[in-house]
């Protein structure tokens, strides 16, 4: 075993100490999607992910993160080598940001959660700690932990640690707003917009690049409808629906209420709760058998189930 | 059993797999067996592992088109085509391949007035409904044609067997087109009754071989020898290789297609109002792929017709392949199947195709097909 | 100018002389009873051609090759395999590098070469579904049209599957700015090796429950068979740049893709080719590559033609300063694609050298890029082993590329040593085992060099979850005694190929 990949981390090391190998456990972060899930069982002992910035290479755009770090920390450490990543900045911590597994409403330029996280660690039912993929930007060796670990909600493990993939912020980033644009046709105007941001009414494009680029993709916009600069996007509503992009056409504010909806993912931020989703038969038993593996005793974050997020 | 492969040959091959997408056999059956790899790997198979010449090995060395587009897709540049032809010819001489009654079926090849009388029955018969369309026949075997005539002696047009027996109006043309550039020409008619390429490709190369020796010892060794069927071409191109003699190097380096010979010499050709066609190239595999002087055809071409179009599928096979069509209808028809599915997204107006195989074969299945020569002829002779 | 319908008289090309032997083996008789005869091969050649891939890699004993068309004879065949207790081994276009498709234990082999149909584009989604077996290039080439194009582009891309791309969680020279082809994939349908057809993931924004999608792509078919992928379509850029930098030394050119990356740019590749073997690219294409350069740097910047123009010149700026002798972009569209195909056939160009080769796939911090290639030519000089180095440099992603005649008595144990040795190099410097190869059989047993027990227990928890008794692709990825490596139908006896 490399030493550079053993965790001998005594921080690390103790929080696995603290959240042992029995008794039902979870790990609590800032709480902003604490009830995502289902509710908790009331005798769940509650313990906090260590927090810190282990180790940061702006160079090989990796940087290695306690989960209870909070992401706007995390972010800040980040810009200070012009750099960011693809964790949501709603409040939250790093752990809980993988735990939920939501993307940023500007994930067309920041990329996904779930491709962001390169090295997982974590606590298992057992009390051992676990890593699963890698610190390198390109990885395929052994099976995707990391992959399965985002959006869990710490069902299969307690986040610890993890290496997260960054990204240069643009030169430039622009927020345009119009009232007039159809917004389904800004992904065929624009090559890579980093948002576009649909409350049914008005049309928000956050543009980034090269000065030159977006000045050039603002002229373009031009043929789709009148933008003006905006301060930033629009607020979003708590609720989200998870819906395809081709949906969005056909929202209904009957349904959603007021909405806000990113065009090009299918994100729908609404005040209305989605109408619950559940999880086909066949998938519905393999993610029952994949829980038992990972934590058989079922005493992590007791109460909380993924086919019910 | 050893198919006296040369090892180094065989050794070339590094089992990478890019040669499967070019492979026609491969991309419509998607059999290994049916693949260069996999044929490779079963030469090496028999010959130093002992592997039985099973019914299904010898199927994968049958149903090799030889088309030979693995080769240019090659990065190791592994010689395929002649570790193909050298184990069908021990297969061959071990009688484990070719049945007699197709050794009997080539022999006309050689004997023009066997072949001209064996056309015009079957001239009558297809004109009597005799002949099923699946064998890939042209449209009209013509039942007598007009002689060519010697008219200088600057290059030799080799007119060959079956073409010259089916189609002698191509011949024609390609002596016109040679004639306008300033050429005089001579036909090889008797003198080089036939290449020998069908023989090398089921195996007997020793008929091939008979048949380079008299051609070499009928022509004058002082000038280019043309042709215009691009699988003669690429055999004669390889007598230098099948003879192994140095005399049988020069000649090689003789021969030249007749778009190749002439893109060499465009500046020669007249100017002529373009014919208002939209024309699609169909690059017979023994231009493309061995000789590799496909280029030549739209230089040629270009000039004379309102426009030139690619077919999309990187010179893929038509499924001609020789007699391949006539032996393996299932397989030819299947791989002709891609080649129509490309002309028909190519739109043309008619296919110029510089090999009477695949004219033949693409013809049967009611495409429109003329040689790039008849095309610049027609052009020359327009008003 | 409509064809006939000859696929559909395909029937029996390699079996015509055969005639009708009966089938004495229950298996293949069930299976060709499930598929269709045709479909079904149990002879010497299809079992021969299975047990290699394009790997180094010997030893595998294939059972009977099986060309499913569709889902459910999918499903029929993992159902048949469960009741005569054989397990079964996936196959795209057998392009793998590390083994993944080698079968052991004679089982079942389910070829995709035939699921081979683009089921769908949809536009509006953006993302098309194809079969496993539609290769690479074919889905790029068909989406050409309408403007988008399959982002992993592994330099197979020409033969290589979408479901192999799936199986192994492909890369390629793109995969820099584009992502693997797992941020491509948004929904799999996939059958299990209990039978069951199961659709995971989904074209909806945050689909529910556990990304069991992230975790099948790159399982190297050991978790089940996908049968149909849904993948996001990329847009092509309107403008692209093409560099060739040229260095006396490697160790510049490394240098000079780490200053790239920190100095913010994200290129759409970078690669770096060695001396060696840019001569025997050159040889083979003729692209006008340098081959008196001790390097070469492919640098490729796409997007907006303004933007990108900026990123070129501020590369060329790059190279310079860290000792670039020569800079020059591709002015057409020919020159830019011939540096391509150089780039992308070199692995099988080398044959000009020597019979054999033995392709590595680590990868290391880019900071470290310089001194583990040092490291590298030294353990092969140490073995006596010509290595080449051809790498996707902007991700650190090295290949290493050791070239031998393995007809010489001794030289193939000289070349796994020298591996070994590069795997441990290159993980000692923060790097890892594979970057887009896989494990397959040929790095399972250095996979403690990154994981503990724990850890590889817990990946075998994955495997089990999708696959209990381990049918689908076992011996592979875990090593022995971490995964069921050893179940029952891996000591079943090999039968004999041309028995």
């Amino acid at each position: 075993m490399s030493p550079l990949l053993a965790v001998d981390d005594p921080v690390l090391l103790s929080f696995a100490d603290e959240v042992g190998a029995s008794g039902p456990v979870a790990a609590a972060g800032r709480r902003t999607r604490w009830e995502r899930g289902g509710a908790l069982h009331p005798d769940t002992r509650l313990v906090t992910a260590p927090t810190g910035i282990v180790a940061y290479s702006p160079a090989e755009m990796t940087a290695q993160v306690r989960a209870g770090t909070s992401v706007e920390e995390f972010h800040l450490a980040l810009a200070e080598h012009g750099q960011r990543s693809a964790l949501p900045e709603r409040g939250g911590t790093v752990g809980g940001a993988i735990a939920v597994g939501e993307n940023a409403a500007s994930s067309l330029g920041r990329g996904r959660v779930r491709t962001a996280v390169l090295q997982i660690r974590y606590v298992s039912a057992e009390g051992r700690m676990v890593s699963g993929g890698g610190p390198t930007v390109k990885n395929v060796t052994g099976f995707d932990l990391p992959r399965l670990m985002v959006g869990s909600l710490g069902t299969l493990g307690l986040f610890a640690e993890a290496i997260i993939r960054t990204n240069p912020i643009p030169e430039v980033s622009v927020w345009l707003r119009s009232d007039d644009a159809n917004p389904f046709a800004v992904p065929t105007t624009v090559l890579k917009p980093s948002a576009i941001l649909w409350d049914g009414d008005q049309t928000w494009v956050e543009l980034e690049g090269h000065r030159i680029d977006v000045v050039s993709e603002q002229g373009r916009l031009g043929a789709i409808g009148s933008f003006r600069e905006a301060d930033g996007p629009p607020a979003l509503p708590h609720h989200r629906w998870s819906l395809r992009p081709a949906e969005l056409a056909s929202l209904d504010r009957a349904a959603t209420g007021a909405f806000v909806a990113s065009v090009g993912t299918g994100t729908v931020w609404a005040t209305n709760p989605a109408p619950p989703r559940s999880l086909d038969l066949g998938v519905a038993a393999l993610t029952e058998r994949m829980k038992h593996e990972f934590d058989p005793t079922g005493r992590l974050n007791p109460g909380r189930s993924v086919a019910t997020a | 059993m050893d198919l006296h492969l040369d090892a180094e040959d065989l050794n070339s091959c590094v089992q990478c797999g890019l040669c499967l997408p070019a492979c026609p056999t491969f991309r419509v059956t998607g059999d290994e067996s049916m693949s260069p790899r996999g044929r490779i790997q079963l030469m090496r198979e028999v010959q130093d592992g002992d592997a039985p010449l099973t019914d299904e090995v010898l199927r994968s060395f049958e149903t090799c088109v030889q088309c030979r587009a693995c080769e240019p897709a090659c990065p190791s540049s592994v010689p395929y085509g002649h570790l193909m032809e050298r184990t069908r010819e021990t297969l061959a001489d071990g009688g484990h391949i070719t049945p007699g009654w197709q050794r009997v079926a080539f022999k006309p090849l050689a004997h023009p007035q066997l072949l001209q009388i064996g056309s015009a029955a079957l001239s009558v018969a297809q004109r009597a409904g005799l002949v099923p369309k699946r064998l890939g026949l042209s449209a009209e075997i013509p039942f007598r044609q007009e002689p060519l005539t010697a008219s200088g002696t600057d290059v030799y047009l080799f007119t060959g067997c079956v073409m010259d027996a089916w189609q002698r109006e191509v011949h024609a043309a390609g002596q016109r087109v040679l004639e306008a550039a300033g050429f005089g020409v001579t036909p090889t008619a008797e003198l080089a009754p036939c290449c020998g390429a069908l023989q090398a490709h089921a195996g007997l190369a020793d008929d091939t071989r008979g048949l380079a020796a008299t051609m070499m010892a009928n022509l004058a060794p002082d000038r280019p020898i043309l042709v215009d069927s691009a699988g003669c071409g690429a055999a004669m191109k390889d007598y230098g290789h099948l003879l192994g003699t140095a005399e049988a190097e020069a000649f090689s380096a003789r021969v030249f297609d007749i778009q190749e010979w002439l893109a060499d010499h465009l500046d020669k050709l007249p100017q002529a109002r373009p014919l208002d066609l939209r024309v699609a190239v169909q690059d017979p595999c023994h231009l493309r792929h061995v000789q590799r002087v496909h280029g030549a055809t739209r230089a040629v071409l270009a000039p004379f017709v309102r426009e030139l179009v690619e077919l999309d599928d990187d010179g893929m096979c038509c499924g001609a392949g020789g007699a391949y069509s006539v032996l393996e209808p299932e397989l030819a028809g299947a791989i002709r199947d891609r080649k129509l599915g490309a002309i028909d997204r190519a739109t043309p107006d008619l296919v110029a195709s510089a090999n009477p195989g695949c004219s033949m074969h693409l013809g049967a299945a009611d495409v429109e097909t003329a040689h790039p020569m008849e095309l610049v002829d027609r052009a020359l002779r327009q008003v | 100018m409509a064809g006939t319908a000859w696929s559909d008289r395909l029937r029996n090309l390699t079996g015509r002389r055969a005639g009708t032997t009966p089938v004495a083996d229950p298996l293949v008789a069930d299976l060709q009873q499930a598929l269709s005869a045709d479909r079904v091969h149990d002879s010497g050649v299809h079992r021969a051609l299975m047990k290699k891939d394009a790997s180094v890699f010997t030893g595998g004993v294939s059972g009977p090759l099986c060309y499913p068309e569709t889902t459910e004879e999918v499903q029929a065949i993992m159902r048949i395999a469960e009741r005569h207790d054989r397990a079964v081994v996936p196959r795209g276009a057998g392009t793998g590098l590390a083994g993944g498709a080698i079968p052991l234990g004679a089982p079942i082999v389910i070829a995709a070469t035939r699921m081979n149909r683009i089921v769908d584009v949809d536009l509006d989604d953006r993302v098309a579904w194809v079969e496993p077996g539609v290769v690479n290039l074919d889905l790029t080439r068909h989406l050409q049209p309408l403007g988008f194009h399959f982002a992993p582009d592994p330099s197979s891309q020409q033969v290589c599957t979408i479901g192999g791309n799936v199986a192994n969680n492909s890369g390629g020279p793109h995969c820099l700015a584009y992502g693997v082809t797992n941020a491509h994939v948004v929904a799999l349908e996939v059958v299990l090796p209990s039978g069951e057809a199961l659709m995971l993931g989904g074209l909806d924004a945050e689909p529910l429950g556990y990304d069991l999608r992230g975790a099948f792509v790159g399982s190297e078919g050991t978790l089940g068979f996908t049968t149909k992928v849904a993948v996001t379509i990329t847009p092509n850029a309107p403008a692209v740049r093409t560099l060739l930098l040229s260095f006396d030394t490697i160790r510049d050119a490394a240098n000079t893709v780490g200053a790239i990356i920190a100095d913010g740019i994200v290129p759409a590749a970078l690669e770096v080719m060695d001396q060696r073997i840019t001569e025997a690219v050159e040889n083979y294409v003729g692209a006008g590559y340098p081959t008196d350069a001790g390097a070469v740097l492919l640098a490729e910047v796409d997007g907006l033609a303004d933007g990108i123009a900026i990123d070129a010149d501020r590369i060329g700026e790059i190279g310079r300063a860290h000792g670039a002798i020569d800079v020059r972009q591709a002015a057409t569209e020919e020159e830019r694609a011939l540096l391509w195909k150089g780039r992308k056939t070199a692995f099988g160009a080398i044959a000009q050298i020597a019979p054999d080769y033995y392709l590595h796939d680590t990868v290391v911090p880019r900071a470290k890029l310089a001194d583990v290639l040092d490291e590298v030519y030294a353990i092969a000089e140490r073995h006596d082993v010509l290595v080449m180095n051809v790498f996707h440099a902007g991700d650190g992603n090295l290949h290493p590329l050791l070239v031998f005649d393995a007809r010489i008595e001794g030289k193939l144990d000289a070349v796994h040593a020298a591996g070994s040795e590069i795997l441990a190099a290159s993980v000692a410097a923060g790097g890892v085992l594979s970057g887009e190869h896989g494990i397959g059989v040929e790095k399972q047993a250095y996979m403690d060099q990154m994981f503990t027990d724990d850890d590889m227990d817990h990946q075998g928890r994955l495997r089990r979850a999708f696959d209990p008794v381990c049918r689908a692709n076992p011996g592979k990825v875990l090593p022995m005694g971490h995964s069921c490596a050893d179940i029952a139908a891996l000591r079943s006896v090999p039968s004999e190929v041309w028995g």
